[in-house]
């Protein structure tokens, strides 16, 4: 007996029960169909998290931080992310671009509107990244000295703005406080309307060979010199303005842990400001000290130091490799591929707990195909009787019978896909228009990959098969003499 | 016909349990059936013809004795071995005909072609040859129940004989027929043993088994009591 043989038999037998085999494939239709739809929906998320990834590049993208220490007695000097760093960081192989998180405030003049925000400096290189290349509008600078920016439409918003297109080529005036040394100098010599030499008139110089009054003179002088240099440095600061064209607008401020600022502008644009003098974070003048650049203002970087620096790398090298590079140099990382292998392990326990609900659906289904075999098989007694007097052996019969079940089970899955698809595109047209209502960008919250076909037809037919299992062995062993018998 | 043996029972022995008694359906029964030949099995009602003819053709299982088919017993064969008998060298007919009641005439003749390698063309071809050979030609998209019951049987005989077995075992075919359906049976029976087919009928109709058989064996409460030319089963029953 062939296969087609089989099928044509199995198929007939199941025609001439057209009810029952309805009702019973029906069964297995809903479990397939739930089974579909559920998982539809975790491989839906999983997908809209993954093209989001994708779409970001930040399965290429990872955070480097200076370590902390573990504990106050960790007398261990921790690695600095300054610009030696990161030049370590670019000859990691694989690694594209290294950049660093390198943000001022400013007091930006969008149209009619003075927002206070932070401005980000970044190279051409790193615009042009995935992560930054996703533009809502315009497009990326020209170069790294052009008087460009890109700015968030969170920030569009707050101008009062609508449409990012209708920012595009926009002015947009920047304004950064400075504080400069030459003001901190000028208050040593003159504070108050007090010069230095009125100090040093009132010193009793011939006290000085007095040790106390000598070393009470000293200290009060140190004190009041850095009290005077700190008070013309902070207090007396100048603003330094540039005027920018609006050349790009993109997307929300934040991705995952990655803080973008509002206003990006190129890296050489930025040193401007930065050469004009310190931007009010004391951190930045004790930085300039310990280089020994606090007198030499200029683009040199060489003597900062990053809280946060970015690697972009080749897609195609696997992150760990990476990781495990820059961690031996001392730093901490966070990757966005290391976050979503997490994810996928959580969407792995979603998918196998919506699995296992469609799974009880299929095997309640399952006890409805033995239940139609069984009664099949009190009426066909004849028929095995005769077929094996024609020279069927119990395979053949065995076969016939779970080819039978087989058949309900491709019958009830195929038509379960279609029905748990059906089902899924409802839902997620009601689930789209309420996003859509509410403001949401609207998702498509559930997929139909192929894996899941594949799996679905696999579960679907291989347990109606399984469930044939017990009818198919007691057809087997019909005694052909009893079925034969004249009643 | 020839005087080789082309099957045998030996000492065959059939008991069925029925709770604590022993019913002995077949009790140390041996015949010969020659190549060719047309014997009749003869007996009243319990006697044992069918439960030996479910034996010789590789049915039914004996309590003890043997059945052998050109000197190998059946006993040895396997399960499949025992299909592949039944598939190639056995047709059977039987008296409620046992045709599949949701079949068609030409399906039902088919099916004895599933089990014995045939081509699914050279089944339908064959299937159709025979069923028109007996007259049926405009009932082959029938069903069981649209055919009278001398068609019936006569599908029943298509099927046993389609495969070209070597031998048929025949179950009180005429059992459920008027006598003009038998008889036109029973003729197609004669036919094909002159053909050569061998053939074994059972029947409890003495008067056709010595009207159109060769040798006719007599049995009774599981025994053969007579066995000879149909002459010599005249006699009476003891």
């Amino acid at each position: 007996m062939t296969l087609r043989d089989l099928i044509v038999i199995s198929t007939g037998n199941l025609w001439r029960m057209k009810l029952r085999t309805l009702l019973t494939t029906s069964g297995v239709l809903i479990a397939i169909a739930a089974f579909v739809s559920m998982l539809s929906f975790g491989a839906g998320n999983q997908e809209q998290i993954n093209n989001e990834f994708n779409k970001l590049g930040l399965f290429s993208t990872m955070q480097v931080y200076p370590k902390n220490k573990e504990n106050i007695s960790d007398t261990t000097t921790a690695a600095k992310l300054d610009q030696r760093a990161l030049e370590r960081l670019a000859a990691v192989p694989g690694v594209n671009i290294v950049y660093p998180y390198d943000a001022f405030s400013v007091t930006a003049r969008l149209g009619d509107s003075v927002l206070s925000a932070k401005a980000q400096a970044l190279p051409i290189a790193a615009v042009q990244t995935k992560l930054f290349s996703n533009l809502s509008a315009g497009g990326a600078f020209d170069s790294n000295n052009s008087h460009e920016a890109i700015i968030s439409t969170d920030f569009v918003k707050k101008a009062g703005f609508t449409s990012p297109d209708s920012i595009i080529g926009k002015r947009l005036v920047l304004s950064v406080r400075v504080s400069v040394i030459d003001s901190g100098l000028a208050h040593i010599l003159v504070d108050r309307g007090e010069t230095v030499l009125d100090r040093i008139r009132r010193i009793h110089l011939d006290s000085l060979v007095n040790k106390e009054y000598r070393s009470k003179v000293l200290r009060g002088e140190v004190n009041e010199t850095i009290r005077r240099f700190l008070n013309g440095f902070i207090n007396a600061q100048s603003v330094v303005n540039d005027t920018l064209r609006v050349c790009g607008v993109r997307g929300p401020d934040r991705v995952g842990r990655m803080r973008i600022e509002s206003i990006i502008i190129p890296a050489s644009t930025a040193a401007r400001f930065s050469s004009s003098g310190f931007g009010g974070n004391p951190s930045e003048i004790f930085s300039a000290m310990s280089s020994g650049t606090l007198f030499e203002r200029t683009n040199d970087a060489s003597g900062k130091t990053y809280s946060q620096v970015t690697i972009d790398f080749d897609p195609k090298v696997i992150y760990k490799s990476i990781r495990d590079s820059v961690e031996a140099m001392g730093f901490r990382t966070f990757s966005f591929a290391a976050e979503f292998e997490q994810i996928q392990r959580a969407f792995l326990y979603i998918d196998l707990a919506l699995g296992v609900i469609g799974l009880i659906a299929l095997l309640t289904a399952s006890l409805g195909i033995v239940n139609t075999m069984v009664m099949s098989i009190t009426e066909r007694r004849r028929e095995i009787g005769v077929l094996k007097s024609l020279g069927a052996d119990e395979l053949d019969i065995r076969w016939l019978f779970l080819v039978e079940s087989g058949v309900i089970g491709i019958l009830g899955t195929v038509a379960g896909i279609l029905f748990g698809w059906t089902i899924t595109r409802i839902v997620s047209a009601i689930a789209q228009a309420y996003m859509k209502n509410q403001g949401i960008p609207p998702v498509d919250v559930f997929a139909l990959p192929a894996w899941l076909i594949l799996i679905a037809l696999s579960v679907g037919v291989g347990v109606s098969v399984v469930a044939g299992f017990y009818p198919a062995a007691r057809a087997a062993r019909v005694d052909a003499v009893e079925a034969l018998r004249n009643d | 016909m020839s005087s080789e043996t082309f099957l045998s029972s030996i000492e065959l022995c059939r008991y069925y349990h029925r709770g604590p008694q022993t019913v002995r359906a077949l009790d140390g029964v041996t015949i010969t059936v020659a190549r060719g030949e047309f014997l009749s099995i003869v007996g009243s009602s319990g006697s044992g013809k069918t439960t030996l003819l479910n034996l010789l053709a590789g049915l039914d299982t004996p309590t003890a004795g043997v059945v052998e088919l050109g000197g190998v017993p059946l006993t040895s064969m396997s399960r499949r071995q025992l299909s592949a008998y039944r598939a190639h060298k056995v047709g059977m007919i039987f008296q409620s005909f046992n045709l599949i009641s949701h079949y068609t005439a030409l399906q039902n003749v088919e099916t004895a072609l599933y089990f014995n390698g045939t081509a699914p063309n050279e089944r339908r071809r064959l299937s159709t040859q025979i069923l028109e050979q007996l007259g049926l030609a405009d009932r082959m998209t029938h069903r069981p129940a649209d055919l009278s019951g001398g068609e019936q049987q006569r599908v029943a005989v298509a099927r046993a004989i389609v495969k070209s077995p070597e031998i048929l075992f025949a179950d009180e075919p005429t059992g459920n027929l008027d006598f003009e359906n038998a008889e036109a049976i029973v003729n197609l029976l004669m036919k094909l043993n002159r053909d050569g087919l061998t053939i074994v009928l059972v029947t409890h109709n003495l008067e056709m088994a010595q009207h159109y058989t060769q040798r006719t064996i007599r049995m009774q409460y599981g025994r053969v009591i007579q066995s000879g030319s149909t002459k010599t089963a005249e006699q009476p029953l003891p």
